[in-house]
């Protein structure tokens, strides 16, 4: 079977607990595909908590969830060494963090301390506690919540921490029609229970590896470092996207290709893309928020004066 | 809604326009051809056309015209008014006649019956082309072009004068081509055609069209900038000669009265000669300057019979005993002959005589008293030499104490500026000599900026004398204004001049027993100047920048040797090659004469005016073609692509070709815009689905480097499909 009939078949699969948010499954598989994590940004209730536990049944992982608090502290997150009175030694206890898919929820709402212990866990795929480094089973996959609409007691991730999560989604209500199905699914059993995996843990392990063969043009190359630029030129940005991003943008577009059954990126892919991948590497001036404009939208202008390489480049 | 071709009152008026325009291709054919029966023909289109407009069958109207043929040429070439057993038979007799007679191709034998028919077929395909465009196309610009451009050929090449068939026809043509747009915008928008609403409409088109005719018609109007091409297409024909000289083309002609204004250069041979060395070929004199040109004076003066082989006398009396012979073959008919400086006798195979007008200086031929034109002749002559001492003693006092008889060659018209005669004094003021003042007046034009040139020459204004005009305003001209000024500041002078036509030497083109064969053509038709130096006689003085023509000086003065040589040899530019070719002195003919380099250009200051003019043209056409590539572009662009090579990199640019022809045709690109999402657009735009095919197969070459998958000969058809409809 190829590997985007499978894929296809795990949003299929998430498809039957969430209703029309087959984009976001999409993005959310990009991301476990190209070893990245996923910042969901919105109110509650949109089904943020489904979607991740739909996804972990899919692919058969291991899911936790931690909910951020203020008072969490990174233990709480990574685990603990407890000392056992019987062989007088500490055994380390491994917090939730030790799990395939991991759904960090309301992370805003915790310390930084502690932010900055799962974001530490998320980048290097390890934690270490007492001197000793434990590697986290693979796959790895956080996603992370945040919701924008209150503020008060919360601590806002900084923007070298946001650059860490290769794609910031939002999530969006759904629609007249897909609210009326949801209540009609909601009356049954929950379907989530009901779930199968379609893909085990290997395989998704094997896509992850293939993922990297996807071929990435020069000319697409080209335009993605032109894309980066730009957002570093730009009179609204105060800080443009890293270079960090754009390696993020072609990894994520690697995994969208494969997702879409090719074996090559397109400029299409990027331009998909780059809205979530650049929307929180972005940091605009005060000007831009005056004039109403976004991360995302400032991204889509620069989509749209930016030259499509449509031609083999000359040196080839 | 109804449409405006329901509107019968408004096709009516088109088709009575139609019919007035038919009628202006007719009226000249008819007078051409001079065939009678003119409203005949008139009422057969009439007929035709109200035939037309009522939509009657054409298995109707087909018999009725061929009807009314038959009964034209019954009526027309037997005089029954109908049809009777007798017209019958001569129908059938006539239509046996042409028949053989095209079957057997022989054309000759086909009879005005048949020719009349034919016309007849060619006037009805007219009236069904016109009703075609006018009722189906709503469109007659073509036509109208065409009528346009048939009567101004006509009106050049044919004795036919358009002058009122060209108004009537922009009239009539403006006319139907605006009632005819007003119809077709009408019916573009939807506007119902009634007939008010019409009239509403036309009101502007009428009102404009009467305003531009009549400030056309009231307003003053330019003279043609261009000379008439005429003469200069009909001289390839070989035609010419006297008094076809016509306006503007350069060669021999008749009339001197009104000089000026540019030439068109004619390389029609006018004669061949065989001489030892190449001779000025003088034909006439003109004494009488009127400010515009040259005029014979028109006393009567005594003519002189001369016979084959009898001893001429002319103003230049040959020079010692031994005569030198010139073979003139003449190659354009002439009723005189052409002789050489210091002539003593002709001679003619035919029996003649030779008048010779001491006044006019020509001899003309004549066979029992009429004019002859002579073929081949032979001419004795040898050139006068002139005593330079003699020359230096030539003193402005003697030219008091001329007899009467030179007063002819002082005349001045009244007019004549004063800075004219000014002019002469100051050029003769170093001189004591008439001879010296003479020289002066010959050298002046190539020491003060003066040009030679044949094209753009003014020709002088109404209340201005030529002379003066190039002496002071333009100083830029030909033979004719070289010759005439030198012959006007000399009268000025006091020294008896008069104005000589005539050719130059020509080209060699052969060596025939040590003579060379010279030809002679309508290029090198020229003027030059004689001049009286009293106690001397007449000489020839040649005043055109370029021309080498001068009188042979004997050098008879006792001093250094080196010094006649500079008074005899002034300097002059180099001959110009068109107008006096270089003179090969061995005689063998293969003198190159200038490289190809200054001929080349020669050639492009000459023709400055014509090659900026051309390369303007070009680009203008460039300019428009590339304005309209989209249009031909696809048809060059499959046969290409259809003959390269097929592989994906012919598939990449035949690709990137279709997205210029796409842009071209309108559907634009942004350039944030992913080929993909610019395909989906076109195939929308054209309701196909190739163009997503296509891009899918282009990304997967580009994009994803695989060039294997591109199946060039399978994707060529949709290509072609895309690119064909980009030329719509």
């Amino acid at each position: 079977m190829k590997a985007t009939e499978r894929l296809g078949k795990v949003i299929d699969n998430i498809e039957k607990v969430i209703i029309g948010k087959r984009e976001i499954a999409e993005l959310s598989l990009v991301a476990l595909l190209s070893h990245g994590h996923v910042l969901l940004e919105d109110v509650p209730g949109v089904g943020k908590t489904m979607l991740v536990r739909a996804l972990a049944k899919s692919v058969g992982a291991d899911f936790k969830r931690i909910q951020f608090t203020p008072d969490l502290l990174p233990s709480d997150v990574v685990g603990v060494s407890i000392y056992n009175p019987k062989d007088m030694q500490f055994h380390f206890r491994p917090g939730p963090i030790m799990g395939n898919i991991v759904l960090a929820d309301e992370i805003n709402r915790t310390s930084p301390k502690t932010q900055s212990a799962l974001l530490e866990a998320m980048e290097e795929a390890s934690v270490t506690t007492d001197g000793v480094t434990m590697q986290i089973p693979k796959p790895f996959f956080v996603m992370a919540t945040q919701n924008p609409i209150e503020y008060e007691g919360t601590y806002p991730l900084p923007e070298a921490q946001l650059d860490r999560f290769l794609l910031r989604v939002k999530m969006g209500y759904p629609t007249r029609e897909e609210e009326i199905e949801v209540l009609t699914r909601s009356q049954s059993i929950p379907p989530i229970e009901e779930l199968e995996s379609v893909l085990t843990l290997e395989e998704l392990l094997k896509l992850q590896e293939e993922v990297r063969t996807i071929r990435v043009d020069d000319t697409i190359r080209t335009y993605i470092v032109e894309l980066a630029t730009q957002t570093r030129r730009d009179p609204y940005v105060y800080l443009g996207v890293s270079p960090r991003g754009s390696i993020a943008l072609m990894k994520a577009a690697q995994a969208y290709a494969m997702l879409k059954g090719r074996d090559y990126v397109t400029p299409d892919d990027i331009q998909y893309l780059a809205k979530f991948v650049f929307g929180h590497r972005i940091m605009l001036r005060s000007e831009a928020r005056y004039d109403g404009i976004t991360a995302e939208e400032l991204t889509e202008r620069i989509i749209a004066k930016t030259r499509v390489p449509v031609q083999r480049l000359v040196n080839q | 809604m109804t449409s405006i071709r329901k509107n019968k009152v408004f096709m009516g008026l088109l088709y009575i326009l139609v019919f007035f325009l038919l009628s202006e291709w007719l009226r000249p054919v008819i007078e051409l051809t001079e065939t009678g029966h003119h409203r005949l023909f008139l009422a057969f289109v009439a007929l035709g056309l109200i035939m037309a407009f009522f939509d009657i069958p054409w298995w109707v109207t087909g018999p009725l015209k061929l009807f009314y043929i038959l009964w034209f040429i019954v009526y027309v070439y037997t005089g029954n008014l109908f049809f009777t057993a007798d017209s019958i038979g001569f129908i059938l007799e006539q239509a046996s006649i042409s028949l053989s007679a095209l079957f057997s191709q022989d054309w000759q034998a086909t009879t005005d019956v048949f020719r009349t028919v034919l016309f007849f077929a060619l006037l009805w395909m007219a009236i069904y082309l016109i009703h075609y465009w006018v009722s189906f196309r709503l469109s007659i610009f073509l036509f109208y072009l065409l009528t346009v451009i048939f009567v101004a050929v006509l009106d050049t090449f044919s004795p036919y004068s358009g002058d009122a068939a060209i108004v009537r026809i922009m009239v009539i043509g403006l006319l139907l081509a605006g009632l005819l747009h007003l119809a077709r915008w009408m019916e573009r928008y939807g506007a119902a055609a009634k007939t008010d609403k019409l009239l509403v409409f036309s009101i502007p088109l009428l009102l404009l069209l009467v305003a531009s005719t009549a400030l056309a018609f009231y307003l003053p109007k330019a003279e043609p900038i261009w000379p008439d091409p005429v003469p200069y297409i009909t001289s390839y024909s070989g035609k010419g000669g006297v008094g076809e000289g016509g306006v503007g083309r350069i060669g021999y002609g008749v009339d001197d009265s009104q000089l000026g204004g540019s030439f068109v250069s004619d390389d029609t041979t006018v004669f061949r000669a065989e001489v030892e060395e190449g001779q000025y070929w003088k034909v006439e004199v003109k004494d009488v300057y009127t400010t515009k040109g040259w005029e014979l004076s028109e006393e009567d003066a005594q003519e002189q019979l001369y016979r084959n082989g009898d001893e001429v006398a002319t103003d230049f009396p040959p020079e010692g005993e031994e005569r030198s012979s010139a073979l003139v073959d003449m190659q354009l008919p002439f009723p005189f002959v052409l002789y050489p400086y210091g002539t003593s006798s002709f001679l003619m195979e035919e029996t003649l005589d030779y008048r010779y007008d001491p006044i006019q200086q020509r001899f003309d031929t004549l066979q029992e008293n009429a004019a002859f034109e002579p073929d081949v002749y032979e001419v004795f002559y040898s050139e006068p030499s002139y005593s330079l001492t003699a020359l230096r003693e030539t003193d402005t006092e003697e030219l008091a104490e001329l007899p009467p008889e030179y007063d002819r060659y002082l005349q001045l018209p009244d007019e004549l500026p004063e800075r004219v005669r000014e002019l002469a004094e100051e050029i003769a003021a170093g001189s004591d000599t008439v001879y010296g003042q003479a020289q002066a007046v010959e050298r002046y034009f190539s020491t003060n900026g003066f040009e030679y040139s044949q094209s753009d020459i003014a020709v002088p204004a109404e209340d201005q004398d030529y002379v003066d005009q190039f002496l002071f305003e333009t100083q830029r001209g030909y033979c004719d204004n070289f010759s005439t000024s030198m012959v006007v500041l000399l009268r000025s002078l006091d020294i008896p001049a008069r104005w000589v036509k005539g050719f130059n030497e020509g080209e060699v083109i052969d060596t025939v027993d040590g003579y060379d064969v010279y030809e002679v053509t309508n290029n090198n038709a020229h003027s030059w100047v004689e001049a009286y130096m009293p106690g001397v006689g007449w000489m020839m003085f040649e005043p055109t920048i370029g021309f080498t023509g001068s009188s042979s000086i004997d050098f008879d003065l006792e001093i250094d040797a080196s010094e006649p040589e500079e008074e005899e040899m002034p300097d002059r530019p180099e001959p110009e090659p068109e107008a006096q070719p270089e003179q090969p002195d061995g005689g063998t003919g293969t003198d190159a004469g200038p490289t190809a380099g200054e001929r080349f250009l020669e050639f492009v200051s000459e023709h400055a005016g014509k090659l900026i003019a051309a390369t303007i043209g070009l680009l203008l056409f460039a300019l428009m073609l590339f304005k309209v590539r989209k249009k031909w572009l696809p048809k060059v662009l499959i046969p290409y692509y259809r003959r390269k090579k097929e592989d994906a990199e012919t598939f990449e640019k035949a690709y990137l070709r279709l997205l210029k022809q796409l842009e071209l045709y309108g559907i634009k690109r942004a350039p944030g815009q992913t080929l993909r999402s610019y395909a989906e657009y076109v195939d929308s735009f054209y309701g196909t689905k190739e163009m997503t095919e296509l891009t899918a197969v282009y990304e997967k070459s580009v994009y994803g480097g695989d060039t294997e998958s591109v199946d060039w000969p399978k994707l060529k058809e949709s290509w072609e499909n895309l690119i064909n409809r980009t030329s719509g």
